[in-house]
């Protein structure tokens, strides 16, 4: 039992802290703690609203915030849910329909819609075919918008009445813009749109007709999610929710790059803060040695003096860590301020979680950093106020290092949530700064023999360092974690900015071409030579839908809400090829080499589809083309790059098993802007074949790229200044003695050019060895990351090698700008403080 | 005359050197009564701090026992043995020992802020009054010169009205003058206060001051001599 209640303690300890902040004793740690609360907090809103305002975006690929989607309707209770949770609501049914004229009938895909949709984006529509389109409304009862390729294949124009089953509407306006139709690029048919009032009176919706009925919803994040949570367990088998990282595949991936970068980011500022609070939690522990014996000596036992200065630090952390939150509140703000015009005008607000998490970060810290220092101070032995030269019995090494191991690998496992990367991070470092710490003990002691011949100023600033070679070591592998953090960030946003930009091509394809007639194909190809547009292959399309696997019906076989579910939900597009297509990458089996096929065709299976159908090489699948049954052997699986905007099948035929059936071409091809006029021209000459503009779609996808890079340009210069303010407070820390000793041999005579030049030499070296020390262990990190985190392919970065010069610039100048003091100050006042 | 408060029975201190064991104070005993007072003077090196040490129980003896206001302190822990400080023991220090955070006020509060007093600061400005810095109050350590943080250190040494008051070397920092008026403070705050007092010194001006004194040589008692 302690003698003093905790309440007397903590109030002793406040008033203590009060005294000590008053002397200035606290500047530092509590500027590294703010400083790491702060970046980590700014980064972790920058990061969260931003995801949030992208995954706003990318909710306009699905007209909604979340889709309820079935192929019955939705039960009264699943509406009601989400009308009681004050959620927008919109209702959207779509189901084909064959529409006949005088001219001729065209399957086409009627989506029947009320006037709250869509809840995300807008429609786009024109007065007449390919006239300049307008954003916004939507048919009104009794009205169609058509896309202009049902128009071309049936003759008709603006003005003319179809029919719907059996309610006759009007075509009013051309349709030219969905915003959910971007995740379904390959739908075959063309788009009628009409109100949802009038889908009764067509007759065509029956019990047992193919329907697929969505229910749009949008609102608050909380609210959201509170009705996926009540939704989930009771969803039908035909039913299941979508979000915007269903909405479209190539998103998906961007969103999910950047954030792992903005987490590994956050997770950079920590390090760094964590090195600058270990480094001054020392500082602040070794200056209260005194104060520590002469609280002994006044009679406090060990365990109040511990709990005394344990209570300051947290105290101090709170405080700190609170101003940090509200600091890094603020840097958010600003900006986004600064921003505004490159982000959508509701960036959702980051809530309070990153705030939270961002004390949490710099308390977790302080705690592993913090401690094991703060620790010796119980050990001061209280026979240090007669004999000055009595230190505390140093703490188990392994305690030390085990404590600040053990908070960082907590962070570290917070933010990336993977314990593979987090071990393989954590212990690669351990040993690389083991070995390097090694090497740099063995390279100082070396020196140490040359030391004797060299002159003065080489004596005194290489001296210093030798003098104590672990602590040097100690501090050169700190600033090196600093400028390897620093370094790791900046290759890492040249390396994810590169891969994006590749990943969109400057000509990407900006038209899909479908529904080419074989007859045409020749031709077709030819135009497109003329217009010498960037096309991909002609590939042959046959919807056709999977519907066994080794004869067990598939439904029995897909699990729910997987990509699988996807992929027998709806017909396929399946297509035969002979050779592997570009950006295709075998991931099992081989590609057919010879003809003809066996007794059972081959089929090369996507492998994301593979895995969740639960296909293995050679698996029977059972396909229904056209009224006929095919089957085909699965004899490899394809990994597709979804990225590059061509023609991708999740199933390919072995040519020479689909050639007799009905088929049509597909291809997607790049054409300079400006060529609108060629592009209706190649319309008209080949009327039934569908060009699709996806010019929108790309844009859309640029302009998140464009966010997401402005993202990660500032965060990496949020961490750039934490990092130069962690290197100043770090330094900071181990100025004492040097101010001291200048002065020391000022009063004995030494002139301010020989100190500056020692201290040139030594801070100069000191920066040179750290920065060698970041090279190599960026390269190591960033094979690490790059392999298990962001699957990039890895190469060496020889720039890294100006790592060592900057290190002796910044660390020199720090230093000698640091101990000016000791130059400037009078000797007297310098040495009397001691 | 009056009950004993500080005894130390055949009191030794042996540490490990490189060339083996090395006895820095040899078995010596002494024993003091309440407002005795004691010097402790010698060359350096002689012991005399260690000795010191050992009386206030900031050290252990290799053999021997210490009773220090009826506590036989080789029975204690380190935190109990602490206690016994707090309740007991006030010191004064050759380097001051203040502590540069706080000012000079807040400095002779801490003893007790330590006891939960409630008037610590009526009490610690009284008590710089009584010792002349009644105008130097909110001074830090640095902004006080030696004699000055010495009075300091008298003061917060009194504050918590010890029983024992050890004394390193106490004007061992100081010009003679100023030395004088800080051993003149010392003495009168004794004589007010009934303090025993122990202090170690090489001034034998102060030493003679004590009522008795003991001189040590190599870590040997060269002979108590009663003044």
């Amino acid at each position: 039992m302690a003698r003093l209640p905790l309440l007397r303690l903590l109030s002793l300890a406040v008033r203590q802290l009060l005294r000590d902040a008053r002397a200035g004793e606290l500047r530092v740690l509590f500027f590294a703690l703010l400083v790491a609360v702060a970046a980590s907090t700014a980064i972790g809103y920058f990061g969260a609203r931003l995801n949030g305002a992208m995954l706003l975006r990318a909710t306009e690929f699905l007209g909604a915030d979340l889709v309820l989607d079935g192929s019955s309707p939705a039960r009264e209770e699943q509406i009601k849910v989400g009308t009681d949770l004050q959620l927008q609501h919109a209702r959207v049914v779509e189901f084909a329909s064959v529409i006949a004229t005088d001219n001729g009938i065209q399957l086409s895909s009627i989506k029947a819609a009320d006037a709250a949709y869509p809840l995300r984006g807008e429609l786009k529509s024109a007065p007449q075919p390919y006239a300049e389109e307008q954003p916004g409304g939507g048919p009104s009862p009794g009205e169609a918008w058509a896309e202009a390729r049902l128009l071309t294949a049936l003759n008709l124009k603006v003005g003319d009445e179809i029919d719907i089953g059996s309610k006759p509407v009007r075509i009013t306006r051309v349709l030219t813009y969905e915003p959910d139709r971007a995740g379904n690029l390959y739908s075959l048919t063309p788009r009628v749109l009409i109100n949802l009032d009038d889908l009764a009176a067509t007759g065509i919706v029956q019990p047992g007709s193919r329907v697929t009925y969505r229910e749009l919803w949008r609102g608050e994040a909380p609210a959201l999610e509170a009705y996926r949570q009540v939704i989930k367990p009771g969803l039908e088998a035909n039913q299941r929710l979508l979000d915007g990282r269903d909405g479209n595949q190539q998103i998906g991936g961007a969103l999910g790059k950047a954030e792992r970068y903005l987490n590994m980011a956050s997770l950079v500022a920590v390090l760094l803060s964590g090195v600058a609070v270990a480094l001054s939690a020392t500082r602040f522990a070794n200056r209260r040695f005194d104060a520590s014996a002469l609280l002994r000596c006044l009679g406090l036992s060990r365990r109040e003096t511990l709990w005394l200065f344990t209570l300051q630090l947290t105290v101090l952390g709170l405080l700190a860590s609170l101003a940090g939150a509200v600091l890094g509140w603020l840097a958010q703000l600003g900006l986004f301020a600064l921003l505004h015009d490159l982000l959508p005008a509701d960036v959702p607000p980051g809530g309070l979680i990153p705030a939270i998490a961002g004390m949490g970060t710099g308390l977790v810290a302080l705690a592993g950093f913090a401690l094991p220092p703060l620790a010796a101070l119980g050990r001061v032995p209280p026979l240090r106020v007669l004999r000055r030269d009595m230190l505390p019995i140093p703490a188990s090494t392994w305690t030390v290092y085990g404590a600040a191991l053990l908070a960082l690998g907590l962070i570290m496992w917070r933010m990336s949530l993977d314990l593979v990367l987090t071990f393989a991070l954590l212990g690669g470092g351990v040993i690389a700064a083991l070995m390097l710490g090694g090497i740099l003990l063995l390279g100082l002691q070396s020196l140490r023999r040359l030391l004797a011949r060299a002159s003065l100023p080489w004596r005194l600033g290489l001296g210093q360092l030798l003098r104590h070679p672990l602590a040097a070591a100690g501090q050169a592998l700190a600033f090196g974690l600093i400028l390897l953090s620093m370094a790791l960030i900046a290759l890492l946003r040249g390396e994810l900015l590169d891969t994006w930009q590749n990943q969109l091509p400057k000509d990407a394809p900006n038209y899909f071409a479908l529904n080419i007639l074989p007859a045409d194909k020749d031709a077709f190809g030819a135009h497109l030579m003329t217009l010498q547009a960037q096309a991909a292959p002609l590939y042959p399309v046959i919807p056709g839908r999977l519907i066994s696997i080794n004869g067990e019906p598939v439904q029995d076989i897909v699990s729910k809400d997987s990509s699988g579910d996807k992929a027998t939900q709806r017909d396929l597009s399946l297509t035969w090829a002979a050779n592997l297509p570009a950006d295709n990458e075998l991931t099992a089996g081989t590609w057919w080499t010879q003809q003809p096929a066996g007794d059972v065709p081959g089929v090369s299976v996507e492998a994301k589809v593979a895995e969740s159908l639960k296909l293995k090489l050679g698996d029977h699948l059972m396909f229904t083309v056209a009224g006929v049954n095919r089957e085909a052997q699965v004899t490899s699986l394809r990994s597709i790059n979804w990225d590059n905007f061509q023609p991708n099948f999740f199933m390919i035929f072995q040519p020479g098993t689909l050639q007799d059936l009905p088929a049509t071409y597909l291809t997607s091809f790049y054409l300079a802007p400006g060529h609108d006029k060629e592009v209706i021209e190649l319309s008209r000459s080949f009327p039934a074949v569908t060009i699709l503009p996806i010019d929108a779609l790309l844009e859309q996808l640029r302009s998140i790229l464009a966010q997401v890079t402005i993202a990660v340009e500032y965060v990496l210069l949020f961490v750039l200044a934490a990092g130069m303010a962690v290197l100043f407070s770090g330094l900071q820390s181990t100025l004492d003695e040097r101010i001291r000793q200048g002065a020391l041999l000022r009063a004995l005579g030494a002139e301010r050019q020989l100190l500056v030049k020692a201290r040139r030499i030594e801070f100069g070296l000191l920066g040179a060895t750290s920065g060698l020390l970041a090279a190599l262990g960026a390269e190591l990190v960033s094979l690490v990351l790059y392999r298990f985190a962001f699957d990039l392919p890895w190469h060496p970065h020889p720039w890294l090698l100006l790592l060592p010069v900057l290190g002796a610039v910044m660390v020199g100048g720090a230093g000698v700008f640091g101990t000016r003091r000791a130059l400037n100050a009078s000797p007297l006042t310098v040495l009397r403080e001691g | 005359m009056g009950e004993s408060i500080l005894t130390a029975q055949n009191l030794s201190k042996v540490v490990p050197s490189a060339e083996g064991e090395l006895t820095i104070l040899h078995p010596l005993s002494l024993e003091l009564n309440k407002g005795d007072s004691l010097a402790i003077v010698g060359a350096s090196g002689s012991g005399k701090s260690t000795l010191l040490g050992l009386l206030a129980g900031l050290d252990l003896p290799s053999q021997g026992e210490v009773i220090l206001a009826g506590r036989a302190l080789s029975t204690l822990d380190e935190d109990q043995r602490a206690r016994v400080r707090a309740e007991h023991v006030g010191f004064v220090f050759q380097s001051f020992q203040l502590l540069d955070s706080l000012n000079a006020l807040e400095n002779v509060m801490l003893p007790l802020e330590l006891d939960g007093r409630k008037d610590a600061r009526e009490h610690a400005r009284h008590l710089l009054e009584r010792v002349g810095l009644g105008q130097r109050l909110s001074h830090s350590p640095r902004q006080l010169s030696g004699g000055e943080q010495q009075r300091v250190a008298i003061a917060r040494a009194f504050a918590a009205n010890p029983d024992v008051l050890f004394a390193d070397e106490p004007t061992g920092n100081l010009d003679s003058h100023t030395g004088e008026r800080i051993t003149d403070l010392l003495f009168e705050l004794n004589k007010e206060s009934g303090t025993t007092l122990v202090l170690v010194t090489h001034d034998e001006r102060l030493a003679h001051r004590c009522r008795r004194l003991i001189r040590l040589e190599a870590g040997h008692l060269v002979g108590p001599l009663e003044p």
